[in-house]
């Protein structure tokens, strides 16, 4: 994977055939994650007044529960009615642009000549805002999964996604998966996942963030130029 | 980009109008902290969305990260609901608050003097 940069057609960045899979594969799977938990019905298309009309089911899930939050902390009416008016809105829009991120990175603009250089990824500066919003869902919902539930557990798992980029496979043969678990990664004991799906999960998450971030930085980077141009 | 921003643009200046009264306002939408969400990314949520400055956009980011929240926009109820819906959307934990309940209103000042 490589970073995104502005490019006159857009923002371009080449990612490799397992990348696109598994996100592609997340984002579909969030996608059905929050159509379930939100009460839609298959085939709601956004805009179609459905706000007024669907009946807005509260997330049990506490992942979609995160990306359909409560809109008052302390008032439990205030946030019942925003849900009642807002959430099939929101949750259509949100697997409207998880499926359109997925599709695109099925589909990549540019085939390599060479399978190990990735597909170039070209995203239009029109759609750009919907992308990373995508990546953004995406990786609340594996935040969730990998039990991250302040900063310092973000960085120790980045911290132990790079060191293992290098690293053997061999421990998860021999040691008790209770070794691996750092003490100040409370988090991801909570949430029981073995080492090695932490491993996958955590993989997915941090480039997930390293494709977001790389595309918001061009995509600020623009916004400022184009409100100094003005 | 210009596509995008054009679409902001109603909401850029409805915004700063809100935050220029923000005394009179008596609702506001909160921005709260996750571990989640790049800084970059909730700056320019701030700057496109809300059509801050980058300087009041990252100020009200790293009033975010460190306080755990911040306040970035005041103004009627109703104009607060779509705020935040527009939080929802981008993936940022939003609530709207009366600003004069609890210690909302102490915070809301602060975020609409920035």
């Amino acid at each position: 994977m490589t970073p995104f940069r502005s490019a006159p057609a857009g923002y371009v960045a080449r990612w490799d055939d397992v990348e696109r899979e598994v996100l592609g594969r997340v984002a579909r799977d969030v996608a059905e994650l929050v159509r379930a938990e939100s009460g839609l019905e298959p085939g709601i298309e956004v805009g179609d007044g459905v706000a007024f009309t669907g009946v807005a089911r509260v997330p049990q899930d506490p992942a979609v529960q995160r990306l359909l939050p409560d809109a008052h902390d302390e008032d439990a009416d205030v946030a019942a009615e925003f849900r009642h008016l807002t959430q099939t809105d929101l949750a259509a829009g949100k697997v409207a642009r998880l499926v359109t991120f997925a599709d695109a990175i099925d589909s990549p603009d540019v085939l390599p000549d060479d399978p190990r250089d990735g597909a170039e990824l070209v995203v239009p500066r029109e759609s750009a805002q919907e992308f990373a919003g995508a990546l953004t869902d995406v990786r609340l919902v594996l935040a969730e999964r990998l039990g991250l539930v302040d900063d310092a557990d973000v960085e120790t798992l980045h911290d132990d996604v790079l060191a293992g980029l290098d690293a053997d496979e061999d421990d998860d043969l021999d040691e008790p998966e209770e070794a691996d678990a750092p003490d100040e990664y409370a988090g991801w004991e909570r949430v029981g996942l073995t080492g090695s799906e932490r491993r996958y999960w955590g993989g997915v998450f941090v480039a997930a963030g390293f494709a977001q971030e790389s595309l918001v930085d061009e995509m600020l980077a623009d916004l400022r130029a184009g409100r100094a141009g003005a | 980009m210009a596509a995008a921003t054009e679409v902001e643009s109603e909401t850029q200046s409805d915004t700063r109008a809100d935050a220029a009264t923000a005394v009179a306002d008596p609702w506001v939408t909160i921005v709260w902290n996750d571990p989640v969400n790049l800084m970059s990314y909730v700056s320019y949520v701030f700057e496109s969305y809300f059509g801050y400055p980058p300087a009041k956009a990252q100020k009200l980011m790293l009033q975010v990260h460190h306080d755990g929240r911040a306040v970035v926009s005041s103004g009627p109820r109703e104009r607060m609901e779509v705020d935040v819906q527009a939080m929802h959307g981008f993936g940022l934990w939003a609530t709207l608050r009366q600003s004069g309940s609890s210690d909302g209103g102490a915070t809301g000042l602060d975020g609409g003097a920035a």
